[in-house]
């Protein structure tokens, strides 16, 4: 059962094609990886998915929800969590706080309740902080849950985004360039982390602009170029692929 | 020297003019402005609690207990709009409007149809709260400077609104005989028990953020301050939590409005000028943004700050600006924040800049 498909998605910025009719689907507890030169249009699709932009034609659909015009925070609501391509921890509050945050939906509490303190507001509270220092825990961040997040080195942010994302208890999580910036260790136990997460249960879409983690842990990939699909299979087929090597290697050569 | 301007220019204009530009250097970079600080209660605040209590009676001076009164009244405003300012990192520059909106509704409330101040004092926070959630709608999509501008334009029309509608508010005369505040029978007639009521007053909203700031919805705001995307990206309905600290923060104008009303027992339209927003926002950001006892230090500084400073009359603004100035320079983060390290920091340099002098030839 497919948990996401988009279909025929076309995004335009003033006349400039980023996406152009992608069609593809994530399978219900698999891992997919999305890769493809610079400029592919890779971001504009997550951006698209979880609802920060809107595309100018074509549907997306979640459990078989139709969720292309939903707003973020409703998208997110659905069970869709999602990390940037850039750091976006929140380095205003303490590492703990950041997951806890991660948790708002899930607590209770209005403005008033919470205002008074009141009983159930508490224990909520007591409890997400419960919860959320496993989560750290189980990230190994927990020596420092204490400190705020903006003190952290550039990886453990990443991680910690990352357990953000977690916090809200997705379906389907999108990793947007988790390994980059990553050092070698950290990007072998964070593939451990996702390849235990899909063992759980969760989905993941997993866009990364290098084809390494992605072709080891990935059960399916799709190549994006210049905002067309042009190769999409099992990891093993679409290395080989001649459309593939060619949109990288023609990468290559602008780059030289 | 320009002659022909001499005249059109006055010292008041400082008063507007360097705050503004102060607070454009300020509001852009405002990640770094926001630091963690412990949400638990300490023993420590409970000391705190107690010099309040005792404060008026060690020290029997009226003037004292009246400026004390205005301080309270200030840090509720101000306390009201770190909320927006310094948690969601949101910009206001038309807070004074709501604390107008306030002091009307108990002026016209007691006065003309004669409730007891109890019931107008909750009915001031009321109206803020709808007026807040009516203009919010649509001026809390803009960001930075363009929020700043919309809420200065709210601010002004609200000026022109009340001082042409005189059937209502009375228009630049206001109105007076605005009775004492007062609880079954029990009257706030002289400034020591007004002192009381205001802190009394300000402590119970103190707590009421205190509490708030802790739950999931003041992660909210600093999730919000910190990256909407993001906060969006964890299920965080943005515009629902900026609306809703913007309704919370013109209630606590509209509560510190009604005291205001009560206490100086007249309303006119002068005092709800751009002229206090401007107070308020640096009160607010010279006593610490993102931290509850900055704005209660901040407006105790400046309402102090001022008082001595109207001794010397006309130099009085140019002081005052040249003071604002020196604490942003050497306390950015606020008086109320990091003040023991920003203390050593400076005394350190001092000594290594004496060093380092002496050592030349």
């Amino acid at each position: 059962m497919s948990i996401l498909i988009v279909e025929e998605i076309t995004k335009e910025y003033d006349g400039l094609r980023a996406l152009e009719r992608v069609s593809l689907q994530v399978e219900k507890g698999t891992i997919k990886g999305l890769t493809g030169p610079n400029g592919a249009g890779k971001s504009t699709l997550f951006h698209l998915i979880s609802g920060m932009e809107r595309p100018d034609f074509g549907k997306i659909y979640f459990k078989g929800k139709e969720i292309t015009f939903l707003k973020p925070h409703e998208i997110s609501a659905l069970g869709v969590g999602r990390t940037f391509q850039t750091v976006q921890s929140f380095g205003n509050m303490t590492v703990v706080e950041n997951i806890m945050a991660g948790m708002h939906l899930r607590l209770r509490g209005g403005l008033i309740s919470s205002g008074l303190w009141l009983p159930w507001v508490r224990r909520t509270e007591k409890e997400a902080l419960k919860e959320a220092k496993e989560i750290l825990d189980h990230l190994g961040l927990l020596g420092r849950w204490k400190s705020p997040a903006s003190q952290l080195p550039f990886g453990k942010q990443k991680l910690l985004e990352f357990g953000r994302a977690l916090a809200t208890k997705p379906e389907l999580i999108l990793l947007d360039e988790p390994a980059s910036g990553l050092t070698p260790a950290e990007v072998q136990q964070l593939s451990g982390r996702i390849c235990q997460l899909k063992k759980d249960g969760t989905t993941l879409f997993v866009v990364e602009h290098h084809m390494g983690m992605v072709m080891e842990i990935a059960d399916e990939v799709a190549v994006l170029d210049n905002g067309k699909l042009i190769a999409e299979g099992p990891p093993d087929v679409v290395r080989s692929d001649s459309k593939v090597i060619e949109a990288y290697l023609k990468g290559k050569k602008a780059n030289a | 020297m320009v002659k022909s301007n001499q005249k059109e220019f006055r010292k008041r204009d400082f008063f507007y003019l360097v705050p503004l530009w102060l607070l454009s250097l300020i509001v852009p970079d405002a990640d770094d402005l926001y630091s963690y600080r412990s949400k638990e209660f300490k023993r420590r605040e409970l000391y705190y609690l107690g010099a309040l209590l005792l404060l008026p009676l060690i020290w029997p001076d009226p003037h004292l207990h009246h400026l004390m009164v205005l301080a309270g009244i200030y840090a509720i405003l101000a306390l009201g709009l770190s909320l927006f300012l310094g948690y969601a990192g949101q910009i206001s520059l038309g807070h004074a409007a709501f604390f107008g909106i306030g002091t009307y509704t108990t002026a016209i409330l007691t006065t003309r149809y004669a409730f007891p101040p109890f019931l107008a004092f909750w009915a001031s926070a009321f109206v803020a709260a709808i007026v807040a959630y009516l203009i919010g709608r649509p001026i809390l999509k803009l960001k930075g400077y363009f929020l700043a501008l919309a809420t200065l334009g709210f601010g002004e029309i609200f000026l022109v609104i009340v001082s042409e509608s005189q059937s209502l508010t009375g228009g630049v005369i206001g109105i007076f005989g605005i009775p004492w505040f007062s609880i079954g029978g029990f009257s706030f007639d002289t400034y020591l028990k007004q002192y009381y009521l205001t802190w009394g007053v300000l402590l119970g909203l103190f707590l009421f953020s205190k509490n708030l700031v802790r739950s999931k919805l003041g992660r909210a705001l600093l999730a919000v301050a910190s990256g909407e995307d993001a906060a969006a990206s964890i299920g965080i309905n943005v515009a629902q939590v900026k609306i809703g600290v913007f309704v919370t923060s013109a209630a606590f104008a509209g509560f510190a409005g009604s005291l205001f009303a009560c206490i100086m027992s007249t309303a006119n339209p002068e005092a709800f000028g751009l002229n206090l927003s401007v107070l308020i926002v640096m009160m607010v950001i010279l006593g610490g943004m993102g931290n509850l006892y900055g704005p209660v230090f901040g407006s105790v500084l400046l309402t102090y700050l001022m008082d001595i400073l109207s001794r010397y009359q006309e130099w009085s603004l140019p002081i005052y600006g040249v003071i604002l100035i020196l604490l942003l320079i050497f306390f950015p983060d606020g008086i109320g924040t990091r003040l023991g390290i920003r203390l050593i920091y400076l005394i350190g340099y001092w000594a290594k800049k004496k060093k380092r002098d002496e050592g030349k030839p």
